[in-house]
């Protein structure tokens, strides 16, 4: 089970509100990189990792993701709450204004409703390539809004959410590898041909296999 | 080989390798190998205003340092050099957690010790500004 401790993994503290910021921002809660998908996307394929390793793994990048997606919450209500309605018209969050006032919804920089577009195949293999494609696209997409502002209270917790990716990935990869040295299926024809009646998958315990 | 001696050094050697939390909570990444700058930008260096925003820090640093470790751990999961670190951290974090919830607080509400007035309700939220 889950439980809440009240503080944020990394403390955010904006002074100045920015809706513009905000809109963009929105992508990394609920956009197709975004924090929200990360975390439901670890938590459903930890159950079904190969070992134990895997399944921890996931299991605690996927809660972290829960932290990260409290952060961009908090950097969003932080950056709105302060707006006039003026404001929000100016900002071309008036949209956004109509369905949700100042509410936070989980959607993409273009207004696009969150949706679970990715999928969870059950082959760690595939599973795991996937998991390093969004980090690095995660990090990227930090980059970007990075470029996007100059207040340094905004930056600060992007630049280390886009580390946090950065770690992430190189967890994801380590995994990865170990997973395609014991798990990654051979059957070449020359295999075939050669050890007809071998079975491909205990090739690791058959010592004279190769020469 | 006197194994003692041998998880002695092994364990001042890893340590070089990672930062402290203090550090590693600024910069986002505990393992010295994985960080990696963006452009010329420098990590947020936070001054505090209160006493309770200083002490959270420190708690915050500490579950950080710990949370890398166990990130680390989950796939190298015999390296007894990490398991004593993170044992080292846990133990000095549940120090300060316990302090600060005598002056501030509980930070889970199972540790609420409240016997009129349930203050879980009333310290305010991290969003707030509080507790950040």
């Amino acid at each position: 089970m889950f439980k809440y401790v009240k503080k944020l993994q990394y403390p955010i503290n904006i002074k100045k509100k920015d809706l513009r910021m905000a809109k963009y921002l929105v992508t990394q809660y609920g956009g197709p990189n975004g924090e929200l998908g990360a975390a439901l996307r670890y938590l459903n394929q930890r159950l079904t990792m190969p070992d134990d390793k895997g399944k921890a793994l996931l299991n605690d990048i996927g809660t972290e993701e829960l932290g990260h997606v409290e952060m961009l919450e908090t950097m969003i209500y932080q950056l709105m709450k302060d707006a006039t309605l003026e404001e929000i018209k100016e900002a071309g969050l008036d949209a956004h204004y109509a369905e949700h006032a100042k509410a936070l919804f989980p959607t993409d920089a273009n207004g696009v409703p969150f949706a679970a577009t990715f999928s969870t195949t059950g082959d760690a293999l595939a599973d795991l390539s996937e998991d390093m494609a969004a980090e690095q696209k995660a990090r990227a997409v930090y980059e970007n809004l990075i470029d996007l502002t100059d207040d340094p209270d905004v930056i600060g917790p992007l630049l280390w959410l886009r580390q946090r990716e950065i770690v992430h990935y190189a967890r994801f990869k380590e995994l990865f590898e170990e997973y395609e040295k014991k798990y990654q299926k051979r059957n070449t024809p020359q295999d075939k041909f050669l050890y007809p009646n071998v079975d491909i998958y205990q090739l690791d315990q058959y010592p004279y296999y190769r020469w | 080989m006197n194994n003692q001696y041998f998880y002695d050094n092994w364990y001042r050697q890893e340590k070089e390798q990672l930062m402290n939390p203090q550090e590693g909570l600024t910069k986002g990444n505990l393992f010295q190998n994985l960080y990696s700058e963006y452009k010329d930008y420098q990590p947020m260096i936070i001054n505090f205003k209160t006493e309770q925003e200083k002490m959270l820090w420190g708690i915050q640093a500490l579950s950080f340092a710990a949370h890398e470790l166990n990130l680390y751990l989950d796939l190298h999961p015999n390296e007894q050099s990490m398991i004593m670190l993170m044992n080292d951290y846990n133990n000095q974090l549940n120090t300060m957690i316990q302090e600060y919830e005598k002056k501030y607080g509980p930070l889970t509400v199972n540790n609420s010790k409240d016997n009129a007035v349930f203050k879980w309700v009333s310290n305010s939220w991290p969003w707030e500004g509080y507790n950040v």
